[in-house]
């Protein structure tokens, strides 16, 4: 049996070419989540949808056919693509390659869609905060929420002037500050970088900073030993 | 099976060709074989020599079999003006319509993160010592409108810029004869952000 899907929101988080004049794409949808669809003859010249079928741009799609691999029927945008210059179009990148590596196929996850088009949105004013909150969005989905505003040993609430080591798998755990300082620690946070986190704040450098170290981290756990192509590309740029 | 081995892989074989299918490749290899065996050894010929002897430009990475391209090697292109684009095919689209005398850098791809294609795929290191050099006055960015076409530009102007060249990139908008009615909004959008002064 053909199932044939009309008009759902989704964005496109990959796309390759694909025989002659058509496109492999991969798609990120609230009520699908990621999968693969055939875009017949979109790279063909008189193709009306090439314009359309680009990375960030909020769309609507058509298709038919089951599980992983459907035909594309029709694309219509829904609403105008963020507008991601220069080096936050190397964030979007890093978003689309983190949903690819992290979620599974066909497992969908409605809030995680909406942070994603938040992200972008969010990318046009701010390059860090909108990749954190995202990550934080993306780990809770996966069901590796991050415990950011209770010690993971007592139970005690976090304090914002008290210093944290963060253990990946359990949470936060109060330190001195003197320890802080010693290399070898692992991961040592200021308590406010960790509530300003739980808050979905992060204004501050401090936070920021904090943050992206404990993101990486934590990422890095489920990412395993592949390493993001992203990442390297941004660090190739970065030591330039 | 409906063929003998030798014929059945010569149709496999050119099935590898753009838009050949297995009808369309089986006819050429019967037309080859009934009508025109002579034209079947010209074309072997061309292929198996066009394979061994065809490599990349040092200069400017297009294709070519000498190791520096017609086009590079030149006394009448403007060293001064250096246009990147994607491929080889988008050198010879430029050269049937602009009338540009310049040289050419060809990346043979874009900026794909995701494919685990970097600066490093592209040559980009190739690109920026050429601009080290300081022959270079202008970086023409001619890469294609799309979102990693874009990621690509921005990647390389940076480059210009700390290098002191200056750079500018293609500008796209409405096609020509085209009605604005039917034109995309992405289109649209970029055309009417980039509109100029009459």
């Amino acid at each position: 049996m053909r199932i044939s899907t009309q008009l759902q929101p989704a964005y496109l988080l990959h796309q390759r070419p694909y025989r002659d004049t058509s496109l492999l794409l991969e798609i990120f949808t609230p009520e699908q989540g990621r999968f693969g669809l055939v875009a017949r003859g979109a790279r063909a010249p008189k193709s009306r949808n090439r314009g359309l079928l680009q990375l960030f741009q909020p769309l609507l799609l058509s298709w038919t056919g089951r599980a992983e691999l459907g035909t594309l029927t029709g694309v219509e945008p829904n609403g105008t693509a963020p507008r991601l210059l220069g080096a936050t179009l190397y964030s979007g990148f890093y978003l689309n390659e983190l949903i690819m590596r992290l979620l599974q196929r066909l497992d969908p996850h409605p809030e995680l869609f909406m942070a994603y088009a938040e992200a972008l949105q969010g990318l046009q004013y701010a390059t860090e905060r909108p990749l954190r909150l995202f990550e934080k969005r993306l780990l809770e989905t996966l069901g590796y929420g991050l415990m950011l505003d209770h010690e993971a040993d007592t139970g005690e609430p976090v304090i914002a002037e008290g210093f944290y080591r963060y253990e990946l798998e359990t949470g936060p755990v109060a330190v001195t500050q003197g320890s802080v300082q010693r290399p070898g620690q692992g991961l040592c946070l200021q308590g406010s970088s960790l509530l300003s986190l739980a808050a979905d704040q992060l204004e501050d450098a401090q936070s920021l900073s904090d943050c992206k170290r404990l993101m990486r981290a934590a990422l890095g756990l489920y990412l395993g030993d592949r390493k993001l192509k992203t990442r390297e590309v941004f660090a190739a740029m970065a030591a330039r | 099976m409906a063929h003998s081995p030798r014929i059945e892989r010569l149709i496999e074989a050119l099935r590898c060709l753009p838009g050949v299918g297995p009808k369309s490749a089986q006819r050429m290899t019967y037309q080859l074989l009934e009508r025109d065996r002579a034209g079947g050894r010209r074309l072997a010929e061309a292929l198996a020599e066009a394979m061994d002897k065809v490599g990349n430009c040092s200069r400017c990475r297009t294709l070519s079999e000498d190791a520096i391209c017609g086009l590079c090697a030149s006394s009448s292109r403007d060293a001064a003006l250096l246009c990147v684009v994607e491929s080889p095919a988008d050198v010879a689209a430029l050269e049937q319509s602009t009338g540009y005398r310049g040289q050419y850098f060809v990346l043979m791809g874009h900026l794909s993160p995701l494919d685990g294609i970097g600066p490093r795929e592209l040559g980009l290191d190739q690109l920026e010592s050429r601009l080290a050099d300081g022959e270079v006055r202008e970086l023409i960015l001619a890469t294609n409108p799309t979102v990693e076409g874009e990621a690509t530009a921005h990647y390389i102007a940076e480059m210009a810029r700390t290098r002191g060249v200056r750079a500018t990139r293609i500008a796209h908008g409405v096609p020509l004869g085209g009605e604005l009615e039917y034109i995309d909004g992405g289109t649209l959008s970029h055309a009417f952000a980039g509109r100029q002064e009459l």
